[in-house]
Order: C-alpha cells, then sequence, then structure tokens
C-alpha cells in the first residue's frame, strides 16, 4: 500500500511564492505546494492558518495577488473556477452542491446531461454512466435515489463520482470526516485510496491526528498564512505536527490584569448528552471567573451553549444555573441571569437595522417597566447609562446599529444582557471578525464583568485568546471533553493536543 | 479488501406517497355514494370540461413553485389574453392568428415576470401581484368593462368537437399536460428547473445560465395561458374582462394539494393533475348538491390545508423515525 514519492518527478500541479491578502489582512504569504500524481497530501493548520484561503486560490475562487502556478511543469494561470476545472482541479467542499430532489446521476451530470437526436434527456446513458462511475469507487448505490434520501456520507461519494466524472486529476476535499460516523469514514478511505492507486492526486484538509498518518503519504503544515514545511508522513510524528501549528503570532496578545477568588458555582452542567452530538459533558463555571471552552471547529462547543441556553432539547443529565435546574427555553434560562453572546452576532444578537437604544433594552423591558407602560426618559438615562459605562462609539442612541463597528456592536449584545441583569455570560467567538483594538477592550469589558463578580463561559477557536484570558479551560475533541486545563498548564500545545488527539 | 466496498444500495424511494392519492379517492367514492348523479357519464364529461381551463394553467404553476416562485398574476392574465383572442377575431383575424395574438400577450408578460424575478431578484409574490394589476386593468380599458362576444362560430364549434366522445378541451389539457411532463422530465430544462428550487449554487458551479432558465419557466406559464384562453372563450362563446379573475386561487391549490412544495424543488407533476381532478369533483359534486359557489371556495381551501397538516404530520414522523 505504501506508495513512494519519487522526488525527481514532476510535480502534477505547483504554487510557487502564492500571496493574498484582503484589505487588514495577509491571508498567504509566500506558500509554495507540490502535489504529486498519485499521493494523499494531508494540509493541516489551526483555524485561520490559511489552509482555506489556499484551497480558494487553488480553486480560483480568489485570485492570487502573486505567485505562480505550474501544471506537469508547464507554466499556468488560475484565475477562475473555470480554469481550475479545465485543469483537472475539483473541490469538495463541506457544504454540499447536490440538488435535493434531484437523482444521483442527474447530480452526477448536472449541466452535462447526455441528449439522445431528439434533444431530449438520455436517461438510459445517464444512469448507466453513472453507475459506472460509482462503481469505479466501489459503491452500488441506486442512481435514481434522489439526493434528498441520503445520507452525508453518501452524498460525499456522489460528490467524489461527480468530481471524477470531470476527470479531476487534484481532488481536494475539506474535512471529509467532519460530520460522518467511523463506518462510513472507512468507507471514504478505502475510496480515497483507491484514487489514489489511479493516479489522482489527493489534498486533504483534516484535523484528525490519525487520518494524517493512517491515510496521509505527505503533510503540510502552515501557520499563520505561511508554510511551515512539507515533509513525508513516515517523517514526523504527532508532536513535532502540533509544535508547527502553534505558536502563532496573533499580534498583541492580551494581558490579564485582574484574577480573582472564585466564588460559588454559576453553571454546573453534568453528564451532558444531546441529539445534535454532546457526549457526557461535565463543566463549571463559578463566579469571578472566566473559564475557557475550546476545541475545533465542530468539536461540540456550540451545542453545549445552545443546550444550556435551552435552545436545543437536553438528552439526560442536567443543567444548573446559580443553583437552580434549567428546564424552560431560551427565554426561562435568560430570566434565570444567563446571557448569551452568539457567534453570529449579526444574525441572532443584534437586530441590525434597529437603533442602539432599541437593541439595548430589548432584553430588559419587563426589568426596566414592569407594568407594560414605557416611559421614555427613564429608557432614555437606562440607555445613556450603558452607552458610557460600555464606552460605545459613536455614543448616539438613535444610529442604527448596522452603522457600528464589529466591537461596538459586540459591545451592544453585552450591554443588553447587562442590563437585563445577568450574571453568567457565555461568549461564542466574541472576537471573530474585529479588530485588535477592539479585540483589547472586549476583554477588558469581559475582565470588569468578572471584577463585578460575573461567571463568564468564553468559546474561542483562537488558542491564544483561551490562553491569555481565561482561568482555566475545557478542551472538546468529537462531541466528548477531551480534557481540563488550570491555569499552570494552559497552552496553545496543551489545547490543541487535547483537541486533536484527545489525551 | 473488496469487504469494505459498499454494497449498501440506497433504496429509491423512502418518502411516503402524497395524501393526494388517498384523498382523491375518499372524495371521489364519497361523492360516487352520496350525490346523486354524480356517476353519470355526462356529468363524469363535465367534471372534464370543467376542469380543462384549470389544468392547463396548472402545469406551469406547477414548475413556477418547484422553483421556490409564485405566480399571482395568472388569472387576470388568462382574463386578458381571452380578451385579446376575442377582440382579435372581432377585428376579422382567423382563429390561429387571434390565438397567436393572445400568446403573443401571455409570453410577453411572462418575460417580464421572469426578468424582474430572475435578473433582479425581485420577490415573485410582489412582481406577479403588480402584473396581476396591470393585466386587469388593460383587460378593462380593451373592453370598457363589457363582454366581447365572438362572431366567428368556429370557436364554439371546436370547443364542442369531440374524439371517440372526449371533448376538445379535455384533449387540449391532456396534451398540456403531456407537453409539461416531457418538458420538466426530459430536457435539461425541467432539469434545471428542480435545480433552480433546490440549489442554485450547484447550477452555477455547474457553469449554466440559471437565469435565462429562471425565466424561460415564467415565459412557458404565459404561453400555457395564452393557449388556455382558446378553451375559456369556446366555453362561453364570449370573454369578459374579469371571467378567469380568481382562478391562480385553484391553480395555486392544485399544486400544493398535489404535494409539490414550496421549498427545495420538490414536487411531482402528476400530483398537480389529480389536485386539480380533486378540485374538479369537490366543486362539482357541490354544485349537484345545490351548495353556492362561495361556500365551494371554502371547502376548497379547508380541503388544501387538511391535505398540507396531514402530509407535514407524516413528514415530521418519517424524519423523526430517520433519526
Amino acid at each position: 500500500m505504501e506508495t513512494t514519492i519519487p522526488t525527481a518527478a514532476v510535480p502534477l500541479l505547483e504554487l510557487r511564492k502564492i500571496c493574498k491578502s484582503f484589505p487588514g489582512v495577509r491571508a498567504l504569504t509566500d506558500v509554495d505546494l507540490q502535489l504529486y500524481s498519485g499521493e494523499v497530501h494531508m494540509l493541516l493548520g489551526e483555524n485561520g492558518a490559511g489552509k482555506s484561503s489556499l484551497m480558494k486560490v487553488l480553486f480560483g475562487a480568489y485570485r492570487a495577488d502573486s505567485g505562480e502556478f505550474f501544471s506537469d511543469g508547464r507554466p499556468i494561470t488560475i484565475e477562475s473556477p473555470a480554469d481550475a476545472k479545465r485543469l483537472g482541479i475539483a473541490v469538495i467542499f463541506q457544504e454540499f452542491s447536490l440538488v435535493p430532489h434531484l437523482s444521483i446521476a442527474q447530480n452526477i451530470y448536472l449541466g452535462r446531461e447526455p441528449r439522445n437526436r431528439f434533444g431530449l434527456v438520455d436517461h438510459r446513458k445517464m444512469h448507466l454512466d453513472a453507475r459506472a462511475a460509482l462503481e469505479e469507487l466501489g459503491l452500488a448505490y441506486d442512481t435514481h435515489a434522489y439526493a434528498a434520501d441520503l445520507g452525508v456520507a453518501q452524498q460525499q461519494m456522489v460528490e467524489i463520482a461527480k468530481a471524477l466524472s470531470h476527470r479531476a486529476r487534484v481532488l481536494v476535499m475539506d474535512e471529509p470526516t467532519a460530520a460522518i460516523s467511523d463506518r462510513e469514514a472507512e468507507a471514504l478511505f478505502h475510496v480515497v485510496r483507491k484514487l489514489r492507486g489511479s493516479g489522482v492526486a489527493i489534498v486533504y484538509i483534516s484535523h484528525r491526528m490519525k487520518e494524517v498518518f493512517d491515510l496521509g503519504d505527505r503533510v503540510t503544515v502552515l501557520r499563520d498564512g505561511r508554510l511551515v514545511q512539507s515533509m513525508l508522513a513516515t517523517a514526523a510524528t504527532p508532536d513535532e505536527l502540533i509544535a508547527m501549528m502553534v505558536g502563532r503570532s496573533v499580534g498583541t496578545v492580551y494581558k490579564r490584569q485582574y484574577f480573582g477568588e472564585p466564588g460559588k458555582v454559576a453553571l454546573d452542567v453534568r453528564q451532558l448528552t444531546t441529539a445534535t452530538g454532546v457526549r457526557g459533558v461535565d463543566l463549571q463555571v463559578r463566579c469571578g471567573e472566566i473559564v475557557g471552552l475550546s476545541g475545533l471547529v465542530g468539536a461540540g462547543r456550540t451545542e453545549v451553549v445552545r443546550a444550556v441556553f435551552g435552545a436545543d432539547p437536553i438528552q439526560t443529565g442536567h443543567v444548573t444555573v446559580f443553583g437552580e435546574a434549567v428546564t424552560g427555553g431560551p427565554h426561562k434560562v435568560a430570566a434565570m441571569g444567563v446571557g448569551l453572546i452568539p457567534e453570529n452576532r449579526k444574525q441572532e444578537g443584534l437586530a441590525l437595522k434597529r437603533s442602539v437604544h432599541e437593541n439595548l433594552l430589548t432584553a430588559s423591558l419587563w426589568k426596566l417597566f414592569p407594568r407594560g407602560w414605557y416611559q421614555a426618559e427613564k429608557a432614555r438615562s437606562a440607555t445613556k447609562a450603558l452607552i458610557d459605562s460600555l464606552r460605545i462609539a459613536p455614543g448616539d442612541p438613535s444610529k442604527s446599529a448596522r452603522v457600528l463597528s464589529g466591537g461596538n456592536q459586540q459591545k451592544i449584545v453585552i450591554g443588553k444582557w447587562l442590563s437585563a441583569g445577568c450574571r453568567l455570560f457565555i461568549f461564542d467567538e466574541p472576537t471573530r471578525g474585529i479588530d485588535i483594538g477592539a479585540k483589547t477592550e472586549i476583554f477588558n469589558l469581559i475582565e470588569n464583568l468578572i471584577k463585578d463578580g460575573a461567571a463568564v463561559l468564553l468559546i474561542s477557536s483562537e488558542l491564544a485568546e483561551i490562553v491569555h484570558v481565561c482561568d482555566r479551560a475545557y478542551v472538546m475533541r468529537e462531541g466528548v471533553v477531551s480534557g481540563e486545563l488550570p491555569r499552570e498548564s494552559l497552552s496553545e500545545q496543551n489545547i490543541l493536543r487535547l483537541a486533536m488527539h484527545g489525551s | 479488501m473488496e469487504a469494505s466496498v459498499e454494497r449498501v444500495s440506497v433504496v429509491r424511494t423512502r418518502r411516503p406517497v402524497p395524501s393526494i392519492v388517498a384523498t382523491s379517492a375518499v372524495l371521489a367514492v364519497a361523492a360516487m355514494l352520496g350525490v346523486p348523479g354524480f356517476a353519470s357519464s355526462g356529468n363524469v364529461t363535465n367534471i372534464g370540461l370543467q376542469v380543462s381551463i384549470l389544468l392547463i394553467i396548472a402545469m406551469p404553476m406547477t414548475l413556477v413553485i418547484l422553483s421556490e416562485g409564485l405566480d399571482l398574476s395568472v388569472g387576470a392574465l388568462l382574463s386578458l389574453c381571452a380578451v385579446v383572442f376575442a377582440q382579435t377575431l372581432g377585428l376579422g383575424w382567423g382563429m390561429a392568428l387571434a390565438l397567436g395574438a393572445s400568446v403573443a400577450v401571455g409570453m410577453l408578460t411572462g418575460l417580464f415576470n421572469g426578468a424582474l424575478i430572475a435578473k433582479l431578484g425581485l420577490p415573485p409574490f410582489v412582481v406577479t401581484l403588480g402584473t396581476l394589476g396591470i393585466a386587469h386593468g388593460i383587460a378593462l380599458v380593451l373592453t370598457d368593462g363589457n363582454a366581447v362576444v365572438v362572431g366567428n362560430p368556429s370557436v364554439a364549434q371546436l370547443y364542442a368537437w369531440t374524439i371517440l366522445g372526449i371533448p376538445f378541451p379535455v384533449i387540449f389539457a391532456l396534451l398540456a399536460y403531456a407537453l409539461t411532463h416531457l418538458l420538466l422530465y426530459h430536457t435539461r430544462f425541467g432539469t434545471y428547473v428542480f435545480a433552480i428550487g433546490g440549489n442554485r449554487d450547484a447550477l452555477l458551479l455547474a457553469g449554466i445560465k440559471a437565469k435565462a432558465f429562471h425565466i424561460a419557466i415564467y415565459v412557458f406559464g404565459g404561453l400555457m395561458v395564452g393557449l388556455a384562453a382558446l378553451v375559456l372563450v369556446g366555453r362561453m362563446n364570449s370573454a369578459e374582462p374579469a371571467s378567469a379573475i380568481g382562478m391562480e386561487f385553484d391553480a395555486i391549490a392544485a399544486v400544493v394539494l398535489g404535494g409539490t412544495s414550496f421549498e427545495r424543488g420538490e414536487g411531482w407533476l402528476f400530483g398537480t393533475v389529480m389536485g386539480v381532478v380533486t378540485i374538479g369533483v369537490l366543486r362539482n359534486a357541490l354544485n349537484l348538491l345545490g351548495i353556492e359557489s362561495s361556500l365551494q371556495v371554502v371547502s376548497v381551501g379547508i380541503l388544501v390545508l387538511l391535505v398540507v397538516v396531514i402530509d407535514s404530520v407524516r413528514k415530521s414522523r418519517v424524519n423523526g423515525a430517520k433519526a
């Protein structure tokens, strides 16, 4: 099964010195990548290391600012998805491009339907071809089945068949095992090995160490948009790879000022299991401490929070907030003093078209006006107090929330829960998409919250944030807590090891 | 190695038979047993004549809804096309030429609807509500609000023509069904109708000009409406500016009864045929029982809600079982 890569051979596809930047961010700097025929090339890196950007450049979805491309040693350009397709590059995204109520065969040949001499779709030929394409992969699917009736793993297989029917020579798979069972993953690996045997170059993005060594021929590690190293998988160890991935320079790292003594338990989660994939999670947050919840994207962090907040039903286990068992939906949980600052603040946390004033008071109207009569003067002064204490800029309460910067929008969401009298704050990726200065301000705010005796649970994919901001952290992997790190052993390396390896 | 090859074949259809099948059967049997005169051959022909126009316009409505769209303008447009047909006949145009004028009006309106919806991304509800008003207004202006009587006898003759005892309007409607079936299930256009409703990005990734096909759905709708004017005018031997207003309700109801969803491009053309027949049977039976037409509208509305509720409950059970 071992394939040896003839180092003298000309790569099927080569990228040299690829740079790509966006306003304010350098996504890729001088990245080199060689892809050889018949290899499985694992691409590793923390969230935000540049894997997605690199793949988008490869697929023509982004145009590189500078850099060169070579196909079989000849210089080429990739400026659009059509260019990439012509060169035989196919990407299987995590969100599939299948049409639910068309058959497998119709999906594979979408846009290239074979036609008979009357100009009608030749269903017979299409199904025969589709069956042949699937049999190439060792799959005996009924090609008449609708995509809507397939499981995730089966849809993935159909996507692969579709890509290969385009005669793809380079196949990019973005975390293909993220949402499928172990048994399905085995079937997928079988197909991947088969493709490798037939000379396809496979780029495989993964966060699972086991896959890297089970499946990979070579490994490339990215960090901060730069190439760290490309090497044979046999020449690397898990610890070395993790060491290469961590240590990002995140610019100004936050410096924690205040450490308090943990007070009474604010949040107590025991053996939480949900239908959304959380399995037997235990965690506690006390007043006066910031507890991190880390793990890779899809590890189940958001699912834990949704269950705690009453947004998803709890299957087994229980959640206690300030000594009281959580039973009802989000409305009830919020009334118990829990404020959720969601990851997707624009969709879930804010009414963008409404004013700062209205947004700040949405969660506390009943508290301010228990009889249901709105008093404009009282509302105005409550808003003003919040704007001043949170230093929201611009301080004009009548401005619509849309025009504020990401950091200030985040402050409004915090202010909304503050005014409602919350004592436990759950932050889900609070710094995503906001600049360094605003990040510092958000962390100052979080610190002020615990100074006042509140409790904070912080979810972040930025390892450095967890390390620098939290008192301690839980790390999740595949729906379970794979470890708890006290402040002394809170390091990026330890988090990543628990997140990828599980021990 | 072969051991790990996935041989699990996917079962083709795990979904339940749409409720319309049972609903239409129950309704037909009930009408046969409980409504005197319902099962006579004369009455069956009558039902066929009554539903023929609805069937013709419900065909493109199925495609429109499959593409996550809606067309509220068909009733008003059909009235306008009938007026155009009758007036051009009155000018001495031949039947074919007059029908051509009706079809042209229908297709141009469809093009207008489709362009605003597909190119500008405006909501179908709003766009077709606008064209409803425009078409109705133009029909009133053209006729001064009066009926246009047709002098040319060939239209009425065509309407009364039968082949093997089957009236021409029924044959015409069946041909419309056959044509739509061919388009939807045997051409690329039909495949893309499902994709426009189900996953537009998939079409774009496949390099297909989705917008052109999206517009074509509404143009096809205009074509069918233009043709349906022939049957409408033939039936009354005249055209009134508001004769088909409200028919969009029955057309949308028939599509929904037939199990086509407003989301994700899920649907079934023959289901629409059954929906049309079900509405026809219901109205006919209520007619025979002497129930006035406003109450018939109420009963169609109740039927639609009933079937939709049953389907959604059954679907959530199936999904529950899967998870």
